[in-house]
């Protein structure tokens, strides 16, 4: 999929952990997991608003389109 | 959902002895006089001529459809036991699974094999003793209904696969 997520390097820019940050967004770590590796089929408005209040950033910096 | 299933599982089983019962009942009811001359041919038969003449390949063609028509049946209890199995899935809450699908395409399988195999061999059997043979009558037996209803297991294994995927998706949505 040319859509890749960089919650690793926002989670790094912001040190912060992904359990921390499956807590404070209210998913499983598992879940969080998921979307991490790129296998997630699809993210939820509600849950990329929940992540970008978390890591304070914006949608472009979490997901990037590389064709 | 729980209650369901018991009561499904019930269901299946009661069609399973059914079907069953109804198949110990033929072979009770099974003409075995018919094989009396079989055998009595197959003594008086001259054992210095040729085996393969046309009329015996008749002979022997006679006997075996009829006892393939009598066992055929025990294909389609099989078939039932897919049922059982499916059950057995929906138990373990893996409603949308490979299995169910590969399930429901045996089912379907099993019920247009039968039909079309109990058909060629009803056909066979009519050539065979020179007899008329009617298709549309034939088609209007009680085990034809068994064609539609293997056309609609094969739908629902294709609904079952799209439902499949969906759940894929819908489980892989953060």
């Amino acid at each position: 999929m040319p859509i890749t997520v960089n919650l690793d390097v926002m989670l790094i820019k912001r040190k912060m952990k992904s359990k921390e940050l499956a807590q404070k967004i209210g998913i499983t770590t598992a879940n969080l997991s998921i979307l991490k590796s790129g296998k997630a089929k699809a993210i939820r408005f509600s849950t990329l608003e929940a992540i970008c209040e978390a890591l304070e950033c914006q949608p472009s910096d979490i997901l990037e389109y590389k064709p | 959902m729980k209650n369901n299933t018991t009561l499904l599982r019930v269901i299946t089983y009661v069609v399973l002895i059914s079907t069953t019962s109804i198949l110990i009942n033929d072979i009770q009811e099974f003409n075995f006089e018919q094989f009396k001359s079989f055998a009595s041919w197959s003594k008086s038969v001259n054992k210095n001529e040729n085996w393969f003449t046309s009329k015996n390949a008749i002979m022997w063609s006679y006997y075996i459809i009829i006892t393939a028509l009598f066992f055929w049946r025990g294909y389609l209890i099989y078939g039932f036991t897919h049922f059982v199995s499916i059950l057995k899935e929906i138990e373990k809450e893996n409603y949308f699974s490979q299995k169910n699908i590969n399930y429901f395409k045996k089912i379907g399988n099993v019920f247009i094999t039968y039909t079309i195999n109990v058909l060629v061999l009803q056909f066979l059997l009519s050539v065979i003793q020179g007899a008329s043979f009617n298709f549309f009558k034939e088609l209007k037996n009680e085990f034809t209904f068994l064609i539609p209803c293997g056309l609609a297991f094969y739908l629902l294994a294709e609904i079952f696969k799209r439902a499949k995927t969906l759940k894929e998706e819908n489980d892989l949505t953060i």
